[in-house]
């Protein structure tokens, strides 16, 4: 009796949806770049300052090829505008592509390196960050001077180390900071740059930068 | 107003019949009644100073220090020349004339005289080493005495030549006389008054005084015998104490070397026939003169007197409590002030005494400190050795180069990490102590087998690492170590065989040739598989050759 029942109530179930009118869950395959917006091309364009202009013909091909082969993305140099143009393809996989190439060449542009900036397209959770050294205080002339100098330290090793410790790459110009790294860490970084804009020395700096990431890495 | 007016004498009567508490408080009337009184007595008292620039005392308006300025100043040059009219007085022998019309008076008179009479003897016989002034007696004491006895005639003359010399050399002494004061005069002016003032009272206490002062004399001559006769005046009114003072200060060398002059002056005393003066003097001589210097007795009998005089002295100092010093525990109330000061206390110092810094302390001293600089051995406060507690703390060390890896590598690692694909790269500290613990590792090894003291066995190092298997005794060859033989091959790892195993030379004939034909059969049978092989390699190709359709 049981059993019959049990084929009952399935055989029931299955009658209700259909009575109740309701259509099934449909399922859509994942929207193709071309698709999303009804079969058009997207573009982007990045400009080139002028400082990048010859890092970007000696680093074109490192640039081109995970573009165009990995991201199947569509990229050209704009000579006359000083441009570099993206374009979706048809067999682009995801819309996010384009954007990611696109971050890909503004990093590039704003100085990091190839390396570091296909970290971008590899990984998602990656964010690029810029701020102004004016920003955190407002300093002029000499002191200027200085500050820029102690963020970078001698020979740099004072950016390489807050770069190694928090996972990030810095780029300082002029007056103009950029961080290209995870969430956390470039907050971790932020904070560090911050603190010898004000003034602290460098030793400081590391020893803090030591206990922050020591607790970062703990945390897994 | 005078003493012979009723009125004052009035007024005297009744100041005198006041009662004493009366004058506690200050009382006007009575003041006013004692200033009148002062008046008559002053106005009474005039006639006496015709020096004096007062007429009358002066009380209206004056206090009372004003008023006792002005009796003192008509009482001084009164008080001086009324002791003059007396001395001038008793000199001129008037009392002695008006007192020897009574025997007894008389007689008292000669003891007095006899007294001073001796007593200035003594002074003369006293101390040659004495001050000048102290010989001036004589010549006073001799001017008195001339009129009165026969029987110190003698011995004055001596007296007065040994004073002469005396004066004589004093004269040369003598520093600061001139014209105007003479001090030698001043001196014997002095001391003929003092002789007068003192010769008299103390004529009744000498006799029982004079057994003490002799014995005291002896002792403190030394001590007082140089005292200036300046003195003299200042001395206050007391019998014994001045007495004693006045011997003190003219002793003279018959109280201690005996009078050889008494003994003269007793025998013309005795020849005299006075018995009463015999008796008196030889009772003053017996009590007096003892001790002093009788010439003629021998120097044993010299010495045994002064040894009785020591004894009775001793024999009377224990009769006397004893002194502070000799009675046991004293505290600070049962002695005098200050007299700790002047007795040498012994006592034990607990304390080492502190060192007398001499040059040569100090030399040595800077030789040490310079020793020790040279060689840096200081005695610095040295901190404690921590204990070792805890490890060095694992400080991550802060890469400063540029990282060779990309940012993508960097996340790729971590992620794989996570994800627990690859193991944990090992840090670069990690690495560095590994190769370190490896080097040591096989330091010790070497070291070991230099000592040889210490068996330690070859550390087992796994590396893929060939194994040569050499006999144990080529090792042994080289250092006497126990190696163990545990790492090399085993028996069936070098050759895993059954059966009867036998070596070349063992072999018989017939094994020989049973192993060659074995060895035939084996190669025959492979050449023919070699030849089936080519010979199918041949002959397979081309099914439609061999057809000619």
């Amino acid at each position: 009796m049981e059993s019959s029942d049990a084929s009952m109530e399935v055989a029931v179930a299955s009658s209700d949806p259909k009575s109740s009118s309701l259509p099934p869950k449909p399922s859509f395959a994942p929207l193709k770049a071309q698709d999303m917006y009804d079969g058009r091309v997207q573009f982007r364009k990045v400009s080139v300052p002028p400082h990048r202009y010859s890092p970007l013909k000696k680093s074109w091909m490192d640039i081109y090829t995970p573009v165009y082969e990995q991201m199947k993305i569509d990229i050209r140099m704009n000579l006359k505008s000083r441009k570099v143009e993206l374009k979706t393809r048809a067999d682009t996989p995801d819309v996010s592509n384009l954007q990611k190439c696109a971050d890909f060449v503004q990093a590039f542009m704003m100085g990091f390196d190839v390396i570091d900036a296909i970290a971008l397209l590899r990984l998602d959770e990656l964010y690029l960050e810029s701020f102004e050294i004016k920003d955190v205080k407002t300093l002029k002339g000499e002191h200027l001077s200085r500050a820029i100098g102690r963020l970078s330290g001698k020979g740099g090793k004072t950016k390489f180390a807050i770069e190694n410790a928090t996972k990030t790459r810095i780029v300082i110009a002029d007056t103009k900071i950029h961080i290209l790294g995870s969430f956390a860490n470039i907050k971790v970084a932020r904070n560090s740059l911050c603190s010898l804009i004000l003034g602290s020395p460098a030793g400081k700096v590391y020893s803090k930068l030591r206990v922050v990431t020591s607790r970062l890495a703990e945390r897994f | 107003m005078s003493t012979d007016d009723p009125a004052c004498l009035d007024i005297l009567r009744r100041l005198k019949s006041t009662d004493p508490p009366l004058w506690l408080a200050p009382n006007p009337s009575l003041s006013q009644q004692a200033r009148t009184a002062s008046l008559g007595l002053f106005s009474s008292l005039k006639p006496y100073t015709p020096q004096s620039p007062l007429d009358r005392l002066l009380i209206d308006g004056f206090d009372a220090e004003q008023i006792w300025q002005q009796i003192e100043l008509q009482s001084h040059p009164l008080l001086s020349f009324l002791q003059r009219e007396v001395k001038r007085f008793e000199k001129s022998g008037e009392i002695s004339r008006f007192l020897a019309e009574e025997p007894q008076m008389k007689d008292i008179l000669r003891e007095a005289e006899d007294d001073q009479g001796r007593k200035e003897e003594e002074d003369v016989d006293g101390f040659d080493e004495d001050e000048a002034g102290a010989s001036e007696d004589l010549d006073d004491d001799d001017e008195e005495e001339d009129g009165a006895e026969e029987e110190e005639k003698e011995d004055r003359d001596e007296v007065g030549d040994e004073s002469e010399s005396e004066s004589g050399e004093e004269g040369d002494k003598g520093g600061i006389e001139d014209g105007f004061l003479k001090i030698k005069e001043l001196e014997e002016y002095l001391q003929k008054d003092e002789a007068k003032k003192y010769g008299l009272e103390g004529s009744g206490k000498k006799k029982a005084g004079n057994k003490e002062r002799r014995g005291i004399d002896e002792d403190e001559s030394s001590e007082e015998g140089e005292e200036d006769d300046g003195d003299d005046d200042d001395e206050p009114g007391g019998f014994g104490v001045d007495d004693d003072e006045e011997e003190i200060e003219n002793a003279r060398y018959e109280d201690f070397f005996g009078g050889k002059r008494k003994k003269a002056r007793r025998k013309p005393k005795v020849k005299d026939g006075s018995e009463e003066d015999v008796s008196e003097e030889e009772d003053g001589d017996d009590t007096e003169n003892e001790n002093e210097g009788n010439h003629n007795l021998s120097t044993h009998e010299k010495e045994l007197l002064s040894m009785k005089s020591k004894i009775e002295q001793m024999e009377k100092a224990n009769l006397e409590p004893k002194t502070w010093t000799m009675q046991g525990e004293v505290t600070a109330a049962k002695r005098p002030k200050n007299s700790a000061l002047e007795v040498d206390l012994d006592f034990e110092h607990n304390a080492r005494p502190a060192p007398v810094i001499t040059e040569e302390v100090t030399a040595s001293l800077e030789d040490l400190i310079r020793k020790r600089i040279m060689e840096a051995h200081f005695d610095d406060v040295e901190k404690p050795p921590s204990l070792p507690g805890k490890g060095p703390r694992e400080i991550k060390e802060l890469d400063e180069n540029k990282s060779k890896k990309g940012l993508a590598e960097i996340y790729e690692d971590e992620y794989a990490q996570k994800a627990s694909l690859i193991s944990a790269p090992s840090s670069f500290s990690d690495e560095q102590k590994k190769e370190a613990t490896l080097l040591f590792k096989k330091l010790c090894l070497k070291l070991d087998a230099l000592s040889h003291f210490h068996f330690a066995p070859k550390p087992v190092i796994e590396d893929m690492s060939i194994q040569a298997n050499v006999p144990a005794l080529a090792m042994e060859e080289i250092a006497p170590l126990a190696v163990s033989d545990a790492a090399m091959l085993a028996p069936e790892e070098v050759f895993s065989g059954k059966g009867n195993v036998k070596d070349e030379s063992e072999l018989t004939q017939a094994d020989r040739k049973r192993r060659r034909a074995k060895k035939k059969r084996i190669h025959k049978a492979e050449e023919a598989k070699r030849m089936t092989t080519k010979s199918k390699l041949r002959t397979m190709p081309n099914p439609d050759e061999g057809k000619e359709d």
